[in-house]
């Protein structure tokens, strides 16, 4: 491309592009007498000046988004295999729905009979989620998959409290592959953590585990099926160890999008469970959130889950309960996402039944068609069946010198949205790159074969002609970046605005 | 097959590609015995599945269950305010499919949108709060105030390493959704939260504050305007934390009055959080919106959530990325700052495009709009038989407190007016008040045919006295 010299004003920061007096909205004029601010605000002290924020036109302010639009990958556009994250279709509908002013303007406050419908779909759906899990009460409350975390963690801590277990059980079991936030979670609820390394399978080791655990154990935090895409075999013993010791087990349900309507975790015998309803229930990912993550939990933590709980009364009418004196309390204000619970619920009436376990089976199919139509160009971490993902390693790239991140690169070229490769860490993987593919289940069995098709390609293209990977993406509007400057030379804001 | 594409023929051939015979046996990790059998109606007792017409019809039957802001004159906030949100806001967040099915942008180069939005929506943030450093957005305010005493103590850890610091102030009337919030997560974290009361003008009260500040106190939290509408006096609040050196944290519900009030950067606050639902985000009970949260530059290794950063490509062009990611859990695991992960990023894009849409000016205005129907709604109200201000010589924003009877709301709802909201529950000695919010939304015809209810319902009682 030749570098142009003329500077489009699309491709500048809205603050760049501030022009003074510019305007967009527009009030309407004031009803009421015009105030002295000093005398109205007695003296209470005003900002120095004016918040700088940028002045534009809504052309231009659109303009801007809809150029910021086009830099973007995302689902409806582009195949988005980032695994662990779930990156399925978002229905239309969700967004249509909630569009409405029932919806868009409904307060927190309003009094409870005006609240009743809203009730009633949140007790709906509770029941929903807990059918899925097998598990006897569901709070909505937390915002995301880590709050869930959080809020489970709380709700077994209170339990060992009040057993006066609470000083003794400090210790919380963490397969070395899960998730960052378990570990996070469980150090910031306050616990130390044990690392559980895994079998080179991927499954858990009892006897390690047993080894592990004694009475100073509040827990184990197992995410099933695991970052490496497999489910675990033995989930049934786990809680048998665990209730040996007389712990809980918490499953991080983040992945429950493979075995939904094929069984209840609550029949493993798990205490604490969390969804992430971004992931399987088609909440849309918003560039990095909202989502919502509430959690199911067996009837012995029932009493501490968080206020309000909303309730069906005996009349058929709604109410919220708050008269809960074992309760955690509150992890978020309100009732949690709400917009993002009532996209859940719409997309769980319309797959009913059968259409939550056929979810399931498609991922699950989805995922191992990838696993074996690719595993001769790259090596699988453990070529078993897998489940609604599968984790890749650049074990065969590497010899020439290709690694995940070249490979990830590479796949924008060809409008694909790269897959995981930031984890499961190295440690995990024996020092492999590794490239979690989730296809999931919405994906049609075409564009299956145009990422395998790719793949192969990106294979062949790493023997021929390695330099085309380690310079991809080639068609982007920035290549490369100096991600090492970000951190060491932070600049974080636009200088305008603090000006 | 509802959002599932491949036909039958289709999962054959895959199956027969797979090698094996059945979905099933794709499943053969989860013992036979706790497998569902579909047959078996008793297993997963779920509805059967509704096309989207039915489904419509029966969000539409929920709905009709239900009234909202815009079925009354409204005069409720107590943290989620009834503004209004600019068509552009929805178009490009909601219906444009760009940003909302995109995710977290671990791949810089096909998410400069993301990015992009992200790094123009903390200098937004910055610019509003006058501190140096602004991350992508929290959960809410509450969970932003939980997040700061969190940080607080990661901090005083730290600084102040021979010292056992394990208090967290909060000062003044806070909301209380972030009071029990807070409370919840300092209980499993180990941590003891102080609260000192409001004064009788509704402010902090300064004697108990400096008592309370004591060297076993890590940080100090100030909402403002406060749950009960007054504005605080940031400075005194300041000046009251230098002796214990504690951090002092910032909160509002109401970010909008941050285009006209003292920064908290200039009062000298460490860290700012909010709630940001009144910027360009729905009601929808509460959330989803954001909690914005920003510090002094000083403390940005410790701050939660992500953060992007300008840097150059390797052609040198300007570029975005997340950066300090050695902060977070996916990279630091049990020694990260926060467990946080996905966050509200549509929401933090929307805020962006309110404060753009009105601009510099058109957001002072919007404040000043504010400012001048809440001195006329209190001017209307107070001058009410049976009506007294509760804090009358101190400054308010938005919100303000009367004093009037109990159990006015069903009196008032006959005539489509939402009155205040009932602080009886708030505290002691507070029945029969309300606290009454304003927006830019409310109109001089709803004040007055609030002022004519009460004068109605209140026609021959006696002023309840607070106490
Ligand atoms: C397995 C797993 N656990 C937990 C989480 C955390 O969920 P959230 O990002 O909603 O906080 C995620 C998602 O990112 C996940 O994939």
């Amino acid at each position: 491309m030749t570098t142009t010299t003329i500077a489009n004003p699309a491709d500048a920061l809205l603050f760049e592009t501030s022009v003074e007096g510019r305007r967009c909205l527009r009030l309407p004029e004031l009803d009421v007498p015009k105030v002295d601010l000093k005398q109205a605000l007695k003296g209470a002290k005003l900002r120095q000046k004016p918040a700088n924020l940028p002045e534009v036109g809504e052309l231009d302010l659109v303009r801007h988004f809809k150029n910021l639009a086009q830099k973007n990958f995302s689902v409806d556009r582009n195949f988005y295999p980032l695994g662990s994250c779930t990156m399925k279709y978002n229905p239309k509908i969700n967004v249509t729905l909630l569009a409405q002013p029932g919806f868009t303007r409904a307060h927190p406050h309003l009094p409870l009979a005006d609240l009743q419908g809203h009730i009633e779909l949140m007790v709906n759906l509770e029941g929903y989620l807990r059918e899925v899990s097998g598990l006897p009460a569901v709070t909505l409350q937390p915002a995301a998959g880590a709050q869930g975390e959080m809020t489970g963690l709380m709700v077994i801590k209170a339990y060992f409290e009040e057993k006066g277990e609470g000083k003794t059980r400090t210790e919380i079991v963490i397969p070395d592959s899960a998730h960052g936030t378990n570990p996070a979670t469980a150090a910031l609820a306050g616990f130390k953590t044990v690392t559980l390394k895994g079998k080179p399978d991927g499954s858990v080791d009892l006897d390690l585990l047993k080894s592990l655990v004694g009475p100073q154990t509040a827990g184990m935090m197992i995410t099933n099926p695991s970052t490496l895409g497999l489910l675990e075999p033995n989930m049934v013993e786990i809680a048998k160890i665990l209730h040996g010791v007389g712990a809980q087990l918490y499953m991080d349900g983040a992945n429950m999008n493979a075995i939904q309507g094929i069984v209840r975790p609550g029949d493993y015998g798990v205490d604490v469970m969390h969804y992430n309803l971004h992931k399987t229930y088609s909440v849309p990912h918003g560039a990095g959130g909202p989502g919502a993550g509430p959690i199911a939990v067996a009837a012995h933590l029932e009493p501490y889950l968080p206020v309000p709980r909303p309730v069906r009364n005996e009349d058929g009418t709604f109410s919220l309960d708050y008269k809960r004196k074992k309760s955690i309390g509150k992890v978020r204000s309100f009732f949690g996402n709400y917009g993002a619970l009532v996209m859940a619920y719409i997309y769980m009436t319309q797959l009913g039944r059968e259409g939550v376990r056929r979810n399931a089976e498609n991922a699950v199919l989805n995922a191992n068609y990838l696993r074996v139509k690719l595993r001769n160009e790259f090596k699988v971490f453990t070529d078993r069946v897998c489940a609604h993902e599968v984790v890749f390693t650049d074990a065969i790239q590497a010899k020439n010198d290709i690694h995940a991140l070249d490979v990830a690169k590479r796949l924008i070229d060809y409008n694909i949205h790269p897959m995981t490769i930031y984890f499961p860490q190295a440690n995990v993987t024996n020092g492999e790159g590794a490239m979690m593919v989730e296809p999931t289940e919405t994906e049609s069995k075409q564009t299956l074969d145009f990422f395998i098709e790719v793949m192969k390609k990106i294979a062949q293209e790493t023997r021929e002609n390695p330099a085309l990977l380690k310079e991809a993406p080639h068609n982007m509007p920035v290549v490369r970046l100096d991600e090492v400057r970000a951190s060491t030379q932070p600049q974080l804001y636009c200088p305008m605005c603090m000006s | 097959m509802p959002f599932i594409q491949n036909t039958d023929a289709e999962r054959r051939e895959m199956l027969a590609a797979i090698g094996v015979k059945s979905i099933d046996d794709l499943f053969a990790d989860v013992p036979a015995n706790l497998r569902i059998n579909m047959a078996d109606a008793s297993r997963l007792k779920l509805p059967k599945g509704q096309g989207e017409l039915e489904v419509t019809r029966h969000i539409e039957g929920l709905l009709a269950k239900t009234k909202n802001a815009g079925d009354y004159a409204f005069f409720r906030g107590g943290g989620i305010y009834n503004h209004f949100v600019s068509t552009v806001v929805d178009h490009i967040a909601l219906f444009d499919s760009s940003f909302i099915t995109a995710y977290t942008p671990y791949q810089p180069e096909c998410s400069q949108g993301t990015l992009t939005f992200i790094f123009e929506f903390q200098s937004s943030i910055c610019a509003l709060t006058g501190l140096e450093v602004a991350n992508a957005s929290m959960y809410d305010g509450a969970s932003a105030l939980a997040e700061a005493m969190m940080m607080g103590k990661h901090v005083a850890e730290d600084k102040w390493r021979k010292e056992e610091r394990n208090t967290f102030v909060l000062a003044g009337a806070h909301n209380p959704e972030y009071e029990q919030v807070v409370r919840t997560y300092a209980d499993v974290a180990g941590l003891k939260v102080v609260n000192v009361p409001a004064g009788a003008d509704g402010r902090i009260d300064q004697d108990a504050l400096k008592k309370a500040l004591t060297r076993k106190v890590f940080a100090v939290a100030a909402q403002s305007p406060n749950y009960l509408g007054v504005i605080e006096d940031l400075d005194a609040v300041n000046a009251a934390r230098k002796e214990s050196e504690a951090l002092f944290v910032h909160c509002t519900t109401e970010p909008m009055s941050l285009a006209l009030l003292q920064t908290p950067g200039e009062a000298g606050a460490d860290i700012a959080v909010g709630e940001g639902q009144p910027l360009g985000n729905h009601q929808f009970l509460g959330g989803p919106a954001f909690g914005y949260f920003a510090a002094r530059k000083e403390h940005l290794r410790k701050m939660p959530g992500r953060i992007v950063s300008e840097t150059v490509d390797k052609n040198g062009k300007r570029a975005f990325a997340l950066a300090l990611a050695t902060r977070e859990q996916h990279i630091r695991r049990e020694k990260a700052t926060s467990n946080i992960c996905t966050n509200q990023s549509l929401c933090a894009l929307r805020a962006l495009i309110h404060l753009a849409a009105w601009g510099k000016n058109g957001f002072v205005e919007l404040a000043e709009h504010t400012v001048a129907k809440t001195q006329y709604a209190i001017k209307k109200l107070g001058a009410v038989d049976g009506v007294k201000l509760v804090y009358p010589n101190s400054p308010v924003f938005n919100e303000f407190v009367i004093q009037a009877a109990p159990g006015l709301e069903k009196k008032l709802l006959k005539k489509k007016i939402l009155g205040g909201l009932p602080l009886d529950k708030y505290g002691k000695g507070r029945k029969g008040q309300y606290l009454v919010a304003i927006t830019e939304v409310t109109t001089k015809a709803q004040i007055d045919a609030y002022a004519a209810a009460l004068a109605e319902a209140l026609k021959g009682k006696a002023v309840a006295s607070a106490k």
